[in-house]
């Protein structure tokens, strides 16, 4: 990108004419046709992103008790609560492990997946099409069926003691409840990042390989001084996108946990749907929803900067 | 590019992909299989693998309690509208973040991507209210305009951005100069261009539209305008217990479609995809 | 498998709760012309509707102003989040089933019609026949919001082939020798369980979440979960910490229950005993095993008996409120109670004889029925309830689940639980 005016949009709708020269400059006329091109995504965007977030931030405000139907003005009542919830470490503690392990794993495994089918190997369409099959597989069904697999008696444990291991009852456990609720969202869409990283392996040169041969680097050198740094951008990008994914994971958990065992599974979305939709503290939840906001906006200007500096291929 | 491999390495090579591919199969192969199954070999433990008496009985009750078919009907035709428009939305604002200069175009395209970066669950209440006071409750509006216009699409304009912004500029230089206008430039030189990027555009959003889940419970409350995520949680005794073979069908049927479909043209799909732009 | 019940509980809760958010439009406009009612029940099943719609059709011939009574089935799971939010969302039936983990909200709320004078004057009601125990749960200072239809009672079924097969004394066995408590009951589920490979007893709908039904366990030992007023947590009473205790042994070191997270259903015969309501009978038809019904073991307190209960209530914001209570009188009247009985425990005393209900329960033997039914509903305890019900409740579960670890600490967890909920109870 090369733009740096970044003063607010609606100001350059109203040109002001100029005496001598044609009305429409192809800078005016491109201004306009800009405007054009993106005014449904905008409106759009204003309509039914920026408004209802807007609208939230207000609820936050009230004490809206559904049940009785009263909607009182309550202040910042509701944000000191939240820095009094005895909940809320155990929820952010939460949310933290599952995004970080779900970044570490599914990156890892689809790094470690796409490496495997960029050896020259027949076949490799075939596990690449199963590795990805889960993405095309309904969210709702895909975990239904893990929920089943993953109980004390369920198939996971029947075929780990077919080769003679005692597996543990995995929902049940505090942390084999987290494990469980990462690895079944990891299967699910590591398929996607897989492919992503494919991509980005194939456009590594292989000259660059041959001449680390020449020098008598390891496979394993070879990884990490050449492939690692060239395929960077795709690992910066991909670890945003499912961070932000990974803070956004609901059915799962409603699905597989319910929050449990304890709180132990407790992610902010789930606590938010509980005070809002379970307990019926709407104003509550609305606060919730703004924490939840603030999280992912700061982690956005974090990739916005390291954009900066790590993607050198945009002009 | 890698290089050959021993015969050694090839066989380890194999036998690590295999075992990689059990928890990325199973799922599926256990849900069809039980499908197929009476409810007392669910349960089984240990779990058959094949189903020792294969039976259809609950494909033909999955279209007995639900209006399936409809349900079926309502989730490809929303899908498809919706991919439709968002194909059409986002290449317009993807050109013009990538192509035209214009004021405000960064602040701007910050605002669009906030959209990127709100749970559903954050606004779907104020969506609710919005929708309600229009009387669009109980229809299929709101599961089409909020995903062509509001946040779904979001990532859909990020690609085509990035794709239009890797093209080369002298194609337009050479469009101009035989006196196209912008949109004609558009539509005939870099739209045409851009068809994997629109495939991959195509195919997120499909499978998006087809696996909503928290929109159509909360809009829709007549079975027969229910999608399909929505329908497959319907299929309970009349005290809250799961039909698991019903479920399981209704399953199957959901997903096996969109897997031979992907299948098929997993070529198309998986390159498409791969060059989205989102390779950074 | 409480996969699709959860995700199911989502949905509802969502799509109920946002209808009421759409505060205004909604609401029904009072009309004059003839009324439509519309009930909401939790049972779907075809049978319970055909005979609803019997009592209806018969008396709208009688009552013209009454166009139509719609009986409206919502998921049994999720009913109480469902009604709740229709009726804040402005779009409430003009009756409504009530559970009884859900009633001193709906009785406290507001939100229902006294009955008091509609029931007491209707014609040939009998109001003095029902059994005062059975409605002091729906009354708040001395009125009257909810009938309770049906009070019934937890019973043990027991797959008597499985049980025999094990070479084990069936209940009724024990019971005859005076031994059926507690201890023998586990003793007996640990060695059908081990010898069948199977499960032992289950408690129906606990799976280690639903916490309410372990009151048919705990009642035994006299321990409750918190005290009559509510304002005390009873979890870690001295009589709770031996309850909680027997049955942590009973389900890690005895094996007699099933442990958390492992599916058995009774009546697909996985399991030799299970503790439920009596209504689950229906599900016994094709069970394809001999099958018996005693009541619940005696406790260190002796016998004791645990009964869920449900009302029905007419909803006070209705604009045909006064219809829907005249209704209401003529589906719980002598005649109709006796036919509701075949489904229903009823709370009239004179319908609670073993020969009536045997009429209308053609699958449970008159002892069975005397035994269980009557005895249980004229001395059993009610399932806890208490205000603000779906917070406290989560918080007991996840308070409860260090429990369901082979090496808890029961006294320690059970502490825990209190020090959790007592704030909640204060206030």
């Amino acid at each position: 990108m090369t733009q740096t005016d970044t003063r607010v949009g609606s100001a350059a709708a109203g040109p002001a004419p100029g005496p001598a020269r044609p009305f429409w400059t192809s800078r005016r006329r491109d201004q306009l046709t800009g405007f054009v091109f993106i005014a449904p995504q905008l409106l759009g965007s204003a309509v039914f992103v920026i408004l209802p977030l807007i609208l939230v931030l207000w609820y936050s405000l009230h004490e809206w008790n559904v049940l009785a139907g009263t909607f009182d003005f309550v202040g910042t009542d509701n944000y000191t609560a939240l820095a009094d919830d005895p909940n809320l470490g155990a929820v952010l503690r939460a949310t933290g492990l599952f995004s970080v392990g779900l970044v570490v794993l599914n990156l890892g495994l689809a790094l470690l997946l796409a490496v495997l089918l960029n050896q020259r190997l027949r076949g490799t369409i075939v596990f690449r099409t199963l590795f990805f099959s889960p993405v095309v597989v309904s969210l709702v069904a895909w975990t239904i069926v893990w929920g089943f697999l993953l109980q004390d008696n369920g198939g996971i444990n029947g075929l780990l003691d077919t080769i003679g291991v005692d597996g543990p009852n995995w929902l049940r456990g505090e942390s084999t409840a987290m494990v469980s609720v990462i690895v079944v969202q990891v299967f699910k869409n590591v398929g996607l990042n897989m492919v992503l990283f494919l991509a980005a392996l194939q456009g590594v040169p292989a000259e660059l390989y041959e001449a680390a041969e020449v020098d008598g680097a390891s496979r394993m050198r070879q990884f990490w001084r050449i492939t690692v740094p060239l395929i960077s951008p795709t690992i910066l990008l991909t670890s945003i996108i499912t961070v932000v994914g990974s803070l956004q994971v609901f059915a799962q958990i409603a699905v597989l946990t319910q929050g449990g065992p304890g709180t132990s599974t407790t992610v902010l979305v789930y606590y938010l749907y509980q005070q809002a939709f379970q307990f019926h503290h709407f104003g509550y939840g609305a606060t919730l929803s703004i924490l939840l906001f603030v999280i992912v906006l700061a982690l956005t200007v974090l990739q916005w900067q390291m954009r900066k500096r790590w993607v050198f291929h945009e002009s | 590019m890698s290089r050959d491999l021993s015969r050694r390495t090839k066989l380890v090579l194999y036998g690590v992909l295999l075992v990689l591919a059990i928890p990325f199969v199973f799922p599926t192969w256990w849900m069809v299989t039980s499908s197929l199954k009476p409810v007392a070999d669910i349960f089984a433990f240990p779990p058959q693998l094949l189903p020792t008496n294969p039976r259809f009985d609950a494909y033909q009750r999955v279209f007995e309690l639900q209006p399936f078919g409809q349900q079926y009907l309502n989730s490809l035709y929303i899908a498809l509208v919706v991919t439709v428009g968002t194909m059409a939305v986002s290449a317009l604002a993807g050109y013009a973040f990538a192509r035209i200069r214009f004021r405000g175009q960064n602040v701007l395209f910050l605002v669009v991507l906030a959209g990127l970066l709100i749970p559903s669950e954050v606004t779907i209440v104020p969506l609710f209210q919005m929708f309600f006071k229009l009387g669009l409750v109980n229809t299929h509006w709101p599961l089409i305009l909020v995903p062509i216009f509001g946040a779904p699409s979001v990532l859909a304009t990020f690609i085509m951005r990035q794709f239009f912004i890797s093209l080369p500029g002298e194609l337009e230089e050479a469009a101009r100069v035989d006196g196209l206008g912008r949109f004609a430039t558009f539509w005939r030189i870099a739209l045409p261009l851009s068809r994997p990027a629109l495939g991959a555009v195509a195919i997120f959003t499909f499978l998006h539209s087809w696996n909503l889940y928290l929109e159509p419970i909360v809009f829709l409350s007549s079975p027969e305008k229910f999608t399909l995520p929505q329908a497959l949680t319907q299929f309970v005794d009349a005290y809250g217990g799961p039909m698991w073979d019903v479920q399981m069908a209704a399953a199957s049927m959901t997903a096996l479609p969109v897997l031979v479909v992907f299948v098929i043209a997993q070529k198309q799909f998986v390159e498409g995809l791969a060059h989205t732009g989102l390779k950074g | 498998m409480r996969a699709g019940k959860a995700l199911r509980g989502v949905a509802v809760a969502l799509a109920g709760a946002l209808a009421l958010t759409a505060c205004g439009g909604g609401g029904e406009a009072e009309d004059s012309g003839p009324a439509k009612l519309r009930m909401t029940v939790w049972s779907a099943n075809e049978a319970h509707l055909k005979l609803f719609n019997e009592i209806a059709d018969e008396y709208r011939t009688s009552h013209p102003d009454v166009a139509e009574i719609k009986f409206d089935p919502l998921p049994f799971d999720t009913y109480t989040t469902t009604l709740t939010t229709q009726i804040a969302g402005g779009n409430a039936p003009d009756l409504a089933w009530v559970f009884e983990n859900s009633a001193p909200d709906f009785v406290a709320s507001g939100a229902l019609l006294p009955l008091d004078d509609a029931l007491k004057k209707a014609e040939g009601y009998q109001y003095e026949d029902i059994s005062p125990a059975t409605l002091k749960l729906w009354q708040n200072d001395g009125k009257l919001y909810a009938y309770p239809f049906s009070t019934s009672p937890f019973g043990v079924f027991v797959n008597t082939d499985m049980v025999k097969k094990a070479g084990q004394k069936t209940p009724a066995e024990l019971i005859a020798a005076g031994q059926w408590t507690w201890d023998n009951a586990l003793a007996t589920a640990a060695a059908t369980a081990t010898k069948s490979g199977k499960a032992g007893m289950v408690i129906r709908d606990f799976d280690y979440k639903g916490w309410d039904n372990l009151s048919t366990f705990w009642a035994g030992w006299g321990a409750q979960a918190w005290s009559q007023d509510g304002k005390a947590c009873g979890f870690n009473s001295p009589e709770m910490v031996d309850a909680m205790t027997t049955l942590h042994r009973a389900t890690f070191t005895q094996k007699a229950l099933p442990g958390p997270g492992t599916t058995a259903d009774f009546f697909a015969g996985d399991s030799a005993m299970t503790i439920t309501q009596i209504s689950r009978a229906s599900l016994l038809k094709d069970g394809g095993f001999g099958w018996d019904l005693v009541p619940l073991p005696a406790g260190p307190k002796g016998n004791y008996a645990v009964v869920g209960q449900a009302g029905v209530g007419v909803m006070k914001k209705s604009p045909h409120a006064k219809q829907a209570a005249d209704f209401l009188a003529f589906l719980t009247n002598p005649t109709n109670s006796a036919k509701l009985a075949q489904f229903f425990p009823p709370p009239r005393q004179s319908q609670l004889t073993a020969e009536t209900l045997a009429k209308t329960n053609p699958q449970l033997k008159p002892e069975q029925l005397q035994k269980v039914v009557i005895d249980g509903i004229t001395s059993g305890v009610v399932k806890p309830s208490h205000s603000g019900q779906a917070e406290l409740s989560q918080q007991v579960r996840a308070g409860l689940d260090p429990l369901w670890q082979p090496t808890a600490d029961v006294k320690a967890v059970l502490d825990g639980v209190c020090a959790k909920i007592q704030p909640l109870l204060a206030k």
